[in-house]
């Protein structure tokens, strides 16, 4: 969690210079909340497939899955942020992050919906005083037709808890 | 131009050509008098200054250079060799080797000019009274190469000039500029032709400004040309100094030149010239190899060599190799691990079809496949192997000057330097060893009086032995010192509280001796920075775990120690059987395995309540991967066990699986960092039908 506030101001001050710019964000659902994932880091996006369990690791950590011939490991969005575990429905999709440090990492995440613009302007950086529970892993809230989606923090999200 | 590209030629043959000194250096100190190795020496040097001059990179030519001197007056039997020379050589290889590792991690030399060092190669000179004929030698060069030399019949006649560059060649002359006509011969055995004329052409741009080439520029990129080309300089420099621009490149068996004759011929009278008139031989600075700086005709060294014009002749037979990318061979490696996984996907496709209806030419052509997949897998291993010679030629210097420091007489014995291993291992291996090597120097051997009281000879022996042991490669590193003086290590690990004196107690030597192998623990009473800092044998240990293998100590007090190295031969893909727990699948790998058996449950005794069997006259504890894997069990408690014999030195155990699927060829791969922390698990394989099973490694779990 202290790495979260370590890079947590990194995307949005790199934006605010350049304010008539927009960043293109997936949204995801987790239950009923709509997070947005920068979509520089998304790899690919899969159907929900087997993933097979290694023993010993964290909850969070649901297991490997193979994707085109490399073992990534695939992690539950939802118990990383501390909500309900998964619930697989016909919607449940891979989404395939390419991290800096861990290389390609899978998240499970309730559905994927669209994806959208965002006026710099409309990104709203989140005050880093709440060091724990989910709020860690957001760093901006941005405002979509009239709809507020949470940023999430890339950095932050894959790393230990 | 851009000599950035050719970086890492220049780096890897730089390497190549100090571990050559390293190793004929020491020969040298041990035979003196050998004439090829002197010519060897020198030959490397030569290349060093040639190299590193035209790479610019003047610190290291400097040295080099004077290095070369005093070899150059070693061959002419002007100085003969003396142990205070070998380490002040040795000072200088040190000190190129800190160049070249600037020149790798930053491209720059840095700003150590060794100035001490070259003092002392100057020192030798002069001690040698060699200085006058030092003086002799550049200027008999010098009267070989301006020889008069005119033309007629030569390449560079035939060049085809046009108008223009005529008129260039008219202009540069008013200018009181020369014009030569060159002719470089690449040798033979040159892999990297292009990059060698490269090096050529900007090492005769330096000096003067080549207007025409035949073939051209681009061509010879390209190395869309035999052996020679052929260039046209202008230069203010005398014609020596353009050949021997050229000649400075390694791999160039000679540059041959004139000066052109153009004055009062017509372009078209050049082209017409007739090739037949041969009149004189044009000047020619003989250059066997790449050796030629200081031609010492009165000495006998030069009799034993051969003739200038058949090169390769005097050197070893160099194997014709291609320096690949290790990425490139990795890719390959990654096809190869995919074509497997699609076989294995056919096999288990057509046994299910064979309940229906068997085919049989289908099946035929599955078999085909295999023998296929499987050949073309072994000779992509192959192409990976290299042999460990690269890691431990360094090793008799190391000792040379372990001996030194530790004023400790001894001497290396290494067979089996040919040996092959993978690449990766190899690259891995050199540390590990190098510590035992060390480990067995400094505490094992004993002082030269307590040697001489046990009646031991005064030189203490380290060998390394490699060889070939079925799937494995075994390296072992033996000294005939004192060996491992258990109840030391009982008592220091009783100390350090590593163990109570309970513990202790009940603990055999064996495992007195592996404690050896945990985080710092080391039973040096001093220590030296040769070893003995405690940072060591586990690093040791972790590292040839980390590569699949296993290290051993035996050891005899007063008689000596022996370690042995056990590697897999090839990492990348292994035998494994295939087993089923709970309702997952797992592989287990087929070389740790010793035998299946069939247990009822009524001959499952309890020791300390531990669950162990009796197996031919054995007792074998039981490890139930159900519960070490947190799975339920599919089995009912009243059936018979599954039971994996595994092995890892002499202990055994017996992993409890549900189901067996049977042997498979798999592909290992990475689980990647994020999942490393999971101990027993050593990775996963992608299975026929694309999904993942993960690979136990038994040897954790005993």
């Amino acid at each position: 969690m202290e790495l979260s506030t370590k890079f947590g101001s990194q995307v949005p001050d790199d934006e605010n210079k350049r304010s008539s710019e927009t960043m293109q964000y997936i949204v995801i659902r987790l239950g009923e909340e709509q997070y947005g994932i920068d979509i520089r880091n998304i790899e690919t996006i899969t159907r929900m497939q087997h993933v097979t369990r290694v023993p010993k690791m964290p909850a969070y950590l649901k297991g490997v899955i193979n994707l085109r011939g490399v073992v990534i490991p695939v992690l539950s969005m939802r118990l990383r942020m501390n909500l309900e575990a998964d619930e697989i429905t016909k919607s449940t999709r891979i989404l395939v992050l390419n991290l800096e440090q861990e290389g390609n990492v899978g998240f499970i995440v309730d559905e994927v919906k669209e994806v959208v613009s965002l006026n710099v302007d409309d990104i709203e950086k989140i005050a880093e005083n709440n060091k724990e529970g989910k709020a860690s892993l957001i760093n901006a809230v941005g405002k979509h037709n009239g709809e507020l989606i949470s940023l999430v923090d890339l950095n932050a999200i894959s790393l230990e808890g | 131009m851009d000599v950035s590209q050719y970086l890492e030629i220049f780096l890897d043959e730089t390497k190549e050509h100090l571990q050559n000194l390293n190793t004929r250096i020491l020969e040298l100190e041990s035979d003196p008098e050998n004439a090829d190795t002197i010519n060897e020496i020198f030959r490397a040097a030569h290349s060093l200054k040639g190299m590193a001059g035209t790479m610019g990179y003047k610190r290291m030519q400097n040295l080099t250079h004077d290095m070369e001197n005093v070899f150059s007056e070693v061959r002419n039997g002007t100085i003969r060799v003396m142990p205070e020379m070998i380490d002040v050589l040795f000072q200088c290889l040190d000190a190129l080797e800190e160049y070249t590792e600037n020149i790798q991690a930053s491209a720059d030399e840095g700003t150590n000019d060794n100035e001490a060092l070259i003092r002392q190669l100057n020192d030798i000179l002069n001690g040698g009274a060699a200085s006058q004929s030092q003086e002799q030698a550049p200027a008999k060069t010098e009267e070989a190469a301006s020889q008069p030399a005119p033309s007629g019949g030569n390449k560079w006649d035939s060049i085809r000039l046009d108008s223009s560059q005529i008129a260039v060649i008219q202009e540069a002359r008013n200018q009181g500029k020369k014009v030569y006509g060159v002719n470089v011969m690449v040798q033979e055995s040159c892999i990297l032709k292009a990059a060698r004329a490269f090096l050529v052409f900007k090492a005769v741009e330096e000096v003067g400004e080549i207007i025409v080439s035949d073939p051209s520029a681009q061509d010879v990129e390209d190395e869309k040309f035999d052996r020679d080309f052929t260039l046209i300089v202008l230069s203010d420099a005398e014609l020596e100094t353009v050949l021997h621009a050229a000649e400075s490149v390694s791999e160039i068996e000679k540059a041959t030149g004139a000066p052109l004759v153009l004055e009062n011929n017509t372009s078209a009278e050049t082209e017409e010239a007739p090739e037949s008139i041969k009149t004189e031989k044009p000047a020619e600075q003989s250059a066997p190899e790449t050796e030629k700086a200081a031609p010492a005709p009165a000495v006998p060294v030069q009799a034993a060599k051969p003739d200038g014009r058949k090169p390769a002749v005097s050197k070893p037979v160099v194997n014709r190799t291609v320096r690949v990318d290790i990425e490139k061979l990795d890719a390959l490696m990654n096809l190869v691990s995919e074509l497997i996984i699609a076989k294995n996907s056919l096999v288990s496709a057509s046994s299910q079809e064979q309940t229906g209806g068997s085919n049989s030419s289908f099946n035929e052509q599955i078999e085909y496949l295999e023998s296929v997949t499987t050949n073309l897998h072994e000779s992509v291993m192959k192409v990976r192997m290299v042999p460990i010679e690269s890691v431990v030629n360094k090793f008799p210097r190391m000792i040379r000057d372990l001996s030194k420091k530790l004023d400790k007489k001894m001497e290396l014995y290494m067979t089996g330097e040919e040996t092959e291993l993978d690449r990766t291992v190899v690259d891995e291996i050199g540390d590990p060893l190098m510590h035992l090597l060390r480990n067995s120097a400094d505490h094992g051997l004993e002082s030269a009086e307590v040697r001489a009281q046990r009646g031991k000879p005064a030189v203490g022996s380290i060998f390394l032995d490699a060889y070939q042991d079925g799937n494995n490669v075994v390296i072992e590193v033996r000294d005939d010192g004192n060996g491992i003086d258990v109840e030391a290590v009982r008592e220091k690990a009783i100390e350090r509280g590593t163990i109570t004196p309970e513990q202790a107690a009940n603990m055999t030597d064996k495992d007195i001796i592996d404690l050896l192998f945990l985080p710092s623990f080391s039973t040096a009473k001093k220590v030296t920075d040769v070893s003995g800092r405690g940072v060591g044998l586990d690093v040791v240990k972790s590292k040839i775990e980390s590569l699949s293998g296993e290290v051993e100590v035996k050891s005899k007090l007063g008689e000596g120690s022996t370690w042995t190295i056990r590697l897999p031969l090839t990492l990348a893909i292994i035998q494994a059987l295939m087993v089923v727990v709970g309702d997952e699948k797992y592989a287990i790998s087929l070389g740790s395995i010793q035998t299946l058996e069939d247990i009822p449950p009524s001959e499952i005794k309890l020791v300390q309540n531990k669950e162990v069997i009796h197996l031919r006259g054995n007792v074998i504890p039981l490890i139930r991967l159900n519960q070490v894997l947190d799975v339920e069990s599919k089995r009912s408690e009243d059936e018979n066990l599954i039971v994996v014999i595994v092995k890892k030195g002499d202990k055994t155990a017996g992993l409890v699986i549900d189901e067996l699927i049977g042997q498979q060829e798999i592909v290992i791969k990475s689980l990647g960092k994020y999942v490393k922390q999971c101990k027993f698990i050593s990775g996963a394989t992608i299975l026929g039908d694309g999904e993942i099973a993960l690979i136990l490694d038994a040897n954790a779990l005993i």
